[in-house]
């Protein structure tokens, strides 16, 4: 259960198509700033394999400038109940 | 536990991205809710009162696409001329719970299956069929509530009173302002207050006897703060049985023993007697004396009866009656200093002060709160200060629309939209207006609240239909009536829009249509109705009240008597309702005037509101030529009655040695459905508490927060101590706010009620305490 | 950030990693006017000596650390009464709990270390009507499918250069000083010109969630 959240840069002017996009990918939450073109994203995939195949993803995205990591967490040794 | 951490990193996820981008681009905000999608960021404002207290606030209601965005205070409303309180400007939040009930569901084989609406009010108009088949028209019964809009109401009483001929129709307001009604019909008549909010601002003294209006009436109580800033010449008193914020903010805090406002009330009336303040003039043309029963019970019994009987007193009487109530004697009775007593009455009695009486649930939960409300005008009547500008005994209404429906409408067992089900004449004129054949209605009363749940756990009353009411967590004597809607062969139709202990026992529930979700109307505590539009549409398959019961009385055959369109079907209600009251102590304003302003005073006479009535300059349907024309009573005055001091049904006694006492918090409403779920209500008070005083807390060695079990004749909850928080009792008394759903206060309480009003009392019991 | 021991919750991996980008908006930075000869109206000459005799970094930008998210990170939609940010001691005493000793007239807390904000509306003494604390923090936002609109965007001036218009109504916010002024004024809103004292003969209301009027002739 790997959780990062990252400030996801849209390119020029494609703010709100870089969010709508984002929003469509599973296991990915948004927000927006108010007044900067700027998205926080948080990511909570389920597993490993299912958070390898969302960076894939994440890098296709084409309104998608830059991606930088600010928090990531991951629970291996989290006892299962 | 899992999903709490998890949400939690998440939280701390996005924290760390919303920190380091403020330290790359200075200024950036991320405000903290969450973004409409696809929001133009325009929003249009829609007036409506709030969903909330008895004073009516006006709002604007910010909408933006199909969803309430934002509040405002509504700048036009006299009422509280744009300024709101904690839950009406968060009220559009209570919209948007989680588990919001948007389909309609039905019980089979023990589990609550969801059908279609359709579907569901086809199985409850069969169950009403086969119910009066089989055990007649009085086994079905509606319960309605104070927070039905007028037509939720009109409608109601318009199927089960006319079509279906039972006058098993009550409403949650008989626990509510039952004995104020009672109050004003034996004092004056009429129902209602006769003054205004305008009140506030000309009142030099303001009494607030026994409620806590900072709290409870906060728009109200903040305007009369601000005229005591504003003006040199005003004092405010709180005279409670526990100290409260409203205690805080008073000039005075006078604190007296449970019951006995009977006493003191007496006392006033004494010495304004003693001294000689009585307005000779006054009282001489517009009063008359008179006494009831005494000894009168405590409702306790099934089946309990009582009628007054009424006889009339000459002053000498009158006089003689309060010899036993002189300061002294009710110092000791009371607690109350014979000096603080004067110190009232003097007030009272002063020409050149204008007095305001503010009260609501302290006077009106009481088991002689008919008797209390009479003695509050006792005095008022005495010195001559009522329906002028500032001089106003005011009854403030608790619901939004108690005022409104319940008691306009006349959604009560004894009552119709006008008059009462006893008189030939009021009957002959609802089956005129209803178009019912005649004898259609039912001339005897037949169940008041409590009454009607006692009927269902006996098994008088199969089926019950709830609707804008939560009577799981608010019956007094909780367990009993809880047990009794869950026994076999008991159908219960609840009508709601989020989960409630209510629901819990339901056979079916109704997806019901919040508010702002349709169009409707509340008339508030000062005769004010307030029109609002469907302003948001319903989620899911919700429907308004007013529509189900259409939908139901159709399937039963009644086409003919609610044939309305949904286009147009409020305001043909309205103007067919409207009948009722067309005489000009009553008259209604058009839907179209009500339409377009923030609301309406009644009576609306000539385009005109009527703001004070009983007074010629202000009340048209007063004769000319005199100072007062108290029309109501059939000798043309205001009665004053000689209520002596009973005491409660169960007092504190050797082993129950502490009175307990309910009521809310400013953040919650009544049981918290709504409140619980609007974030920053839910969060600033999360859980019920009980208070007690700091010492006997010591002697039970209890700190705050601790566990308390409290513990009475019909039950016990243990719950958590609040030790000198936001109010403090005295010794010997505890109270309880009754708006978490997790400590059921009410399993502890008593249901005895005022033998006149039928209003269970809240406020008085006994229990006794154990750290848990 | 910390690294906490124990394998049993879990390992923790913050990380600030390094970022590169293109096209950063620029910051703007103005300079003070040299004084000429002043020729005041109204209490202008007042006000003016009074701003002199403010210490620089009282008027500077972001000195007081409230800035627009710590703004709106209390509010639940624009134009919410904010909650309470501390904790308000219940306790009920002869002397009860008094907002505005503080809030008043602002200054500095040395209880909460920080500026204290100004009320816009001292006259409302009954503060607990609108304004709650916040006592559970765990479950913040209960099950609530709550949304709004976006708070209004700064600067949205019609010229370059041009007064920004006032995006928000003036209802309950009638008094500029107490918001947008001194220490506690929130970072991106705090001017450092409120000498000129009638804010309203440049600035006039827009209010961004109203569509722009149009004047048509009939």
């Amino acid at each position: 259960m790997p959780i990062f959240s990252y400030l996801a840069m849209p390119i020029e002017g494609a703010k709100e198509a870089l969010a709508e996009e984002l929003k469509a990918l599973s296991f990915c939450e948004v927000l927006p700033a108010d007044n900067v073109d700027l998205l926080v994203l948080v990511t909570d995939a389920p597993d490993e394999k299912a958070q390898q195949d969302l960076l894939e993803q994440l890098q296709k995205i084409p309104s998608l400038q830059s991606l930088s990591m600010t928090f990531g967490c991951s629970d291996e040794l989290q006892p299962e109940r | 536990m899992n999903l709490d951490r998890r949400s939690f990193i998440k939280c701390a996820a996005a924290l760390s991205a919303v920190t380091a981008a403020g330290s790359i681009f200075p200024g950036i905000s991320f405000a903290d809710w969450k973004r409409q999608e696809g929001a133009s960021g325009m929003i249009t404002w829609k007036k409506a009162p709030c969903r909330f207290c008895g004073t009516g606030c006006g709002l604007l209601i910010g909408v933006s696409g199909d969803r309430a965005v934002a509040v405002k205070g509504d700048p036009n409303s006299s009422v509280n001329k744009g300024l709101c309180c904690v839950k009406g400007y968060h009220s559009v939040q209570a919209l948007y719970g989680a588990d919001r009930i948007t389909t309609a569901k039905v019980k089979r084989n023990g589990k609550m299956v969801e059908v279609p609406i359709q579907e569901a009010l086809d199985i409850v108009a069969a169950k009403i069929k086969e119910t009066i088949g089989e055990h007649g028209k009085n086994a079905v019964a509606i319960y309605g509530s104070g927070q039905w809009t007028i037509p939720d109401g009109y409608v109601a009483s318009k199927l089960f009173k006319g079509c279906l001929g039972t006058n098993n129709v009550e409403a949650n307001a008989r626990l509510c302002m039952a004995s104020a009604v009672t109050g004003f019909m034996t004092s004056f008549g009429l129902d209602e207050p006769m003054g205004c909010y305008e009140d506030i601002d000309h009142a030099n003294v303001f009494i607030t006897w026994g409620n806590n209006m900072a709290e409870m009436h906060p728009v109200l109580f903040s305007r009369m703060l601000s005229n005591r800033k504003l003006r040199k010449d005003v004092e405010i008193i709180d005279f409670a049985t526990r100290s409260t914020r409203s205690s805080q903010a008073a000039d005075k805090s006078i604190l007296f023993r449970p019951q006995t406002d009977l006493a003191v009330a007496n006392a006033i009336c004494y010495e304004i007697i003693r001294n000689n303040w009585v307005n000779w003039d006054f009282v001489n043309k517009n009063v008359s004396f008179h006494k009831g029963k005494t000894n009168i019970g405590y409702g306790l019994e099934d089946n309990f009866q009582f009628t007054d009987k009424e006889e009339p007193l000459t002053f000498e009487q009158y006089k003689t009656f309060l010899e036993d109530y002189s300061p002294e004697k009710v110092e000791k009775l009371s607690g109350v200093s014979a000096r603080d007593i004067k110190y009232m009455a003097a007030l009272y009695g002063d020409p050149a002060k204008k007095v305001t009486s503010f009260w609501c649930m302290g006077m009106n939960q009481h088991s002689r709160g008919t008797w209390i409300n009479n003695l509050v005008y006792n005095i008022h009547l005495l010195v001559g200060k009522i329906s002028t500008p500032g001089n106003s005994p005011f009854s403030l209404t608790g619901q939004p629309s108690a005022c409104g429906t319940v008691r306009e409408v006349g959604t009560l067992t004894h009552a119709l939209p006008h008059g009462a089900v006893a008189n030939p004449e009021d009957r002959a004129l609802a089956e005129k207006i209803w178009d019912l054949p005649e004898g259609s209605i039912d001339p005897k009363p037949t169940y008041h609240t409590v009454e009607m749940f006692r009927a269902l756990d006996r098994g008088d009353i199969r089926f019950i239909w709830i609707q804008v009411t939560n009577p799981m967590v608010t019956m007094p004597k909780l367990t009993r009536y809880r047990d009794g809607a869950k026994k076999e062969g008991r159908f219960i139709v609840v009508s709601d829009v989020y989960p409630t202990p209510t629901t819990d026992v339901a056979d079916v529930i109704l997806p019901a249509a919040m508010w702002i979700e349709k169009e409707g109307m509340f008339g508030n505590s000062e005769r004010r109705t307030q029109h609002f539009e469907e302003i948001v549409p319903p989620q899911g398959e919700a429907m308004s009240d007013t529509w189900q019961i259409i939908e139901v009385a159709r399937r039963l055959g009644f086409e003919k008597q609610f044939p309305w369109a949904k286009e147009d079907y409020i305001g043909k209600i309205w103007e067919e309702y409207r009948r009722f009251h067309d005489n000009p102590k009553h008259n209604m304003a058009p839907y179209t005037v009500l339409k377009e302003r923030p609301g309406v005073q009644w009576p609306f006479v000539n385009g005109k509101e009527t703001r004070w009535r009983y007074n010629p300059e202000y009340d048209p349907a007063c004769d000319k030529g005199r100072d007062f024309h108290f029309y109501g009573q059939n000798d043309n005055r205001a009665w004053i009655w000689a209520r002596p001091y009973e005491p409660a049904a169960e007092s504190p006694d050797k082993e129950y040695n502490f009175w307990l006492d309910t009521g809310r918090v400013i953040e919650h409403w009544h049981t918290g459905s709504m409140t619980m779920r609007i974030p920053v209500l839910y969060n600033a008070v999360p859980s019920s508490y009980v208070e007690i005083h700091p010492d006997d807390a010591a002697d039970l060695g209890v700190v705050n927060g601790e566990m308390v079990k409290i513990i009475s004749r019909r039950g016990s909850v243990t719950m958590p101590a609040s030790i000198l928080g936001r109010g403090v009792p005295p010794r010997g008394q505890v109270f309880v706010p009754f708006f978490d759903e997790r400590y059921l206060i009410n399993e502890v309480t008593l249901d005895s009620f005022c033998p006149i009003s039928k209003q269970p009392d809240y406020k008085k019991c006994a229990v006794k305490l154990e750290k848990a | 950030m910390m690294r906490p021991s124990g394998k049993t919750i879990g390992t923790w991996g913050p990380v600030l990693a390094a970022v590169c980008f293109l096209g950063l908006g620029t910051l703007q930075i103005t300079t003070a006017q040299a004084a000429t000869a002043m020729i005041f109206d109204q209490g202008g000459e007042v006000l003016y000596k009074q701003y002199d005799s403010t210490p620089d970094n009282y008027l500077a930008t972001g000195s007081g650390g409230r800035n627009l998210n710590s703004y709106y990170a209390l509010r639940q939609y624009p134009g919410s009464p904010p909650r309470i940010p501390h904790p308000v001691e219940e306790s009920f005493s002869t002397a009860p709990v008094n907002c505005l000793a503080c809030h008043a007239k602002g200054g500095y807390s040395a209880e909460y270390q920080n500026f204290i904000p100004v009320t816009p509306h001292p006259e409302k003494e009954l503060c607990t009507q609108c304004h709650v604390p916040l006592k559970e923090t765990k479950s913040r936002f209960p099950e609530n499918r709550w949304e709004s609109i976006n708070p209004p965007k700064l600067g949205r001036s019609m010229l370059g250069g041009s007064p920004p218009p006032i995006p928000h109504s003036l209802q309950m916010r009638e008094n500029c000083i107490a918001c947008h002024t001194g220490p506690a004024a929130v970072a991106e809103i705090q001017i450092g010109h409120a000498a000129r004292g009638n804010c309203r003969q440049c600035h006039v209301p827009m209010v961004q969630t109203e569509p722009m009027k149009v004047y048509i002739r009939k």
